[in-house]
């Protein structure tokens, strides 16, 4: 076979697999979309859920998703970020440190029930938060802090390594050198780590079934003290988030209009998704713009 | 081949003159592991002079130029034996502070390596380091080290752009400014001009020759005729040991060694 037939053959395979990718995506999210866009109104997402009338909406479990989000981000993130720098930068090559990367990896790949149940034991029934915020987010930590470990030392080993002799043979310190010059210029990988985490963590349900919950209290959106019982920022109450809801009126609902809910409750979960990756986008770029200047 | 070397040579420093000793180099051994990368290496670096060290891919001359600021040090595997003086003090001794070492003792590398920031972010950012926090003070160092080498006037209008838009020529430019900022005593390059085209190489040889008026200047050069157009001194390493150091005048024209020798007459490498 000559080079030419064998470069058209193999370009083809290729053109022929990124067809069937883009095109499951897009009716997967055709499908969703189609299926669900109809039941969205501004009234289903600003009324609460309604046990078993028709016409209640997501109010509460978009709020809960969206605080589960934040609340894992902020333990994982910072925490994560450190532990990838520790990995690529100060972690010396050996038998401990290729012990602490397989464990991060083992972790990273647990499947969400088994961190659920794990979730359950520990901080539900061991700490006694009870199926609460907190709960919930410390679950999803547990598999999100790796992700975010794993991304941040990939981001730093990326690294064309002329860029830390550079800073070292100016004079900064190690720190200094990680501080001003690697981690701005990993940051546009770091940061697509996380919004990729982000996405699954928003998406989450079998790790929250039995942290975070199935209920959320009536809560009063014009509360915001965090100590009070019905406010959307107590960390000790119970919060069933978006995917959980959808998963629960799926399988135990009673209420008449249990399609409608469902699917629109998975079209408002996937553009949720989407708009937090163009967000994340956009103030990435701009954040990147800022720390490297205009091209 | 005579004819070709004093050619080489019609560039030369014509004028000579002894300069005193900067930096001492004594019994110094270099391993990587098991692997013995340069052998009980002697010479002396002149102050104020540009000192290159040639030798074919492979000879030690990038390792050993690595040792004098301890860049080697980022190899877990890479030790180091013998003595290095600068001003009275061993710069291989483990009680050196390296931070202040590579304040002292700048290198520029093979491959422009400006940080993905401004331009003039490139220049502050070593200064800044060192606790200059004054601006009008910033400004005037970036100014004064982008205008020594020639830099200030291509890009005095885009001091806020990224370094990374530069020709590779002007980066390479921009990262001895860079290495000027902190006022350091001596300049290593390593192979500065090998990833560049001639325009920017004749460049920098000239801004190398300007240079030494107050710096002394290291470099490692695969290219004989760069060391025979701009160094005062020559080291020929070859296979981990520095076979010959003279003046480059002399080892261009009466090399002792067979091996320098043939090196310079091209007869291999």
């Amino acid at each position: 076979m000559s080079s030419k037939v064998t470069n058209r053959i193999a370009l083809s395979v290729i053109i022929l697999c990124a067809c069937i990718l883009v095109g499951t995506l897009a009716a997967l999210l055709g499908y969703i979309l189609v299926q669900g866009v109809t039941s969205i109104s501004w009234d289903f997402l600003t009324s609460p859920s309604s046990p078993f009338m028709a016409g209640g909406g997501i109010k509460d479990q978009l709020w809960n998703s969206l605080y589960v989000l934040i609340i894992t981000m902020i333990l994982t993130v910072p925490i994560g970020v450190c532990g990838g720098i520790y990995l690529a930068e100060y972690a010396r090559p050996g038998k401990l440190t290729s012990f602490i990367r397989s464990c991060v990896e083992v972790l990273a790949s647990l499947p969400s029930i088994v961190v659920g149940m794990f979730g359950m034991l520990i901080f539900v029934n061991y700490f006694g938060w009870r199926y609460s915020v907190l709960s919930g987010a410390l679950a999803l930590t547990v598999f999100n802090l790796p992700v975010i470990v794993r991304v941040t030392e990939d981001g730093f080993r990326s690294l064309p390594r002329h860029q830390k002799e550079g800073g070292l043979a100016l004079g900064l310190t190690h720190w200094h050198t990680i501080k001003t010059i690697l981690l701005p210029a990993a940051f546009p990988s770091i940061l697509t780590g996380i919004i990729l985490s982000a996405g699954r963590v928003f998406g989450e349900s079998a790790a929250l079934l039995f942290t975070a919950g199935l209920t959320t209290p009536n809560l009063d959106f014009t509360n915001w003290n965090p100590s009070a019982p019905n406010s959307p920022l107590n960390m000790f109450r119970s919060a069933e988030t978006l995917s959980v809801h959808i998963w629960s009126v799926n399988t135990s609902g009673i209420i008449p209009d249990i399609e409608k809910v469902a699917n629109g409750s998975a079209a408002v979960l996937v553009i949720c998704v989407l708009l937090f990756n163009l967000f994340a986008r956009a103030v990435g770029k701009m954040i990147n713009q800022k720390l490297s200047g205009r091209h | 081949m005579i004819e070709m070397e004093s050619s080489l040579l019609s560039f030369a420093k014509a004028s000579e003159k002894e300069t005193s000793v900067l930096i001492q180099v004594k019994d110094v051994d270099i391993y990587y592991g098991e692997n013995h990368a340069v052998r009980q290496v002697n010479m002396p670096i002149h102050e104020r002079s540009i000192t290159a060290l040639i030798g074919p891919s492979g000879c030690g001359k990038s390792t050993f130029i690595r040792t004098i600021n301890r860049m080697n040090d980022l190899i877990p595997t890479a030790r180091c034996e013998g003595h290095i003086d600068y001003h009275g003090i061993n710069i291989l001794s483990p009680k050196v502070d390296v931070v202040k070492l590579r304040k002292e003792i700048g290198m520029v590398f093979q491959q422009p390596n400006p940080f993905p920031k401004t331009i003039s972010e490139n220049i502050q950012l070593p200064l800044k380091f060192a606790g200059v926090r004054n601006k009008r003070k910033l400004k005037d160092v970036t100014e004064q080290c982008l205008k020594q080498v020639t830099l200030w006037d291509e890009v005095k209008d885009r001091l806020d752009r990224s370094a990374t838009g530069l020709s590779g020529g002007q980066q390479q430019r921009l990262c001895i400014a860079r290495a000027l900022a902190l006022k350091p005593g001596v300049i290593l390059l390593d192979e500065p001009t090998s990833a560049l085209d001639p325009v920017s190489t004749a460049k920098i040889e000239e801004l190398l020759l300007q240079l030494k008026k107050d710096y002394t200047i290291v470099i490692v050069t695969h290219n004989m005729q760069q060391a025979a157009r701009i160094a005062d001194y020559t080291a020929f390493f070859y296979q981990g040991e520095l076979v010959e150091f003279g003046t480059t005048k002399k080892l261009f024209t009466q090399p002792e060694k067979k091996d320098t020798a043939d090196y310079i007459a091209g007869r291999f490498g």
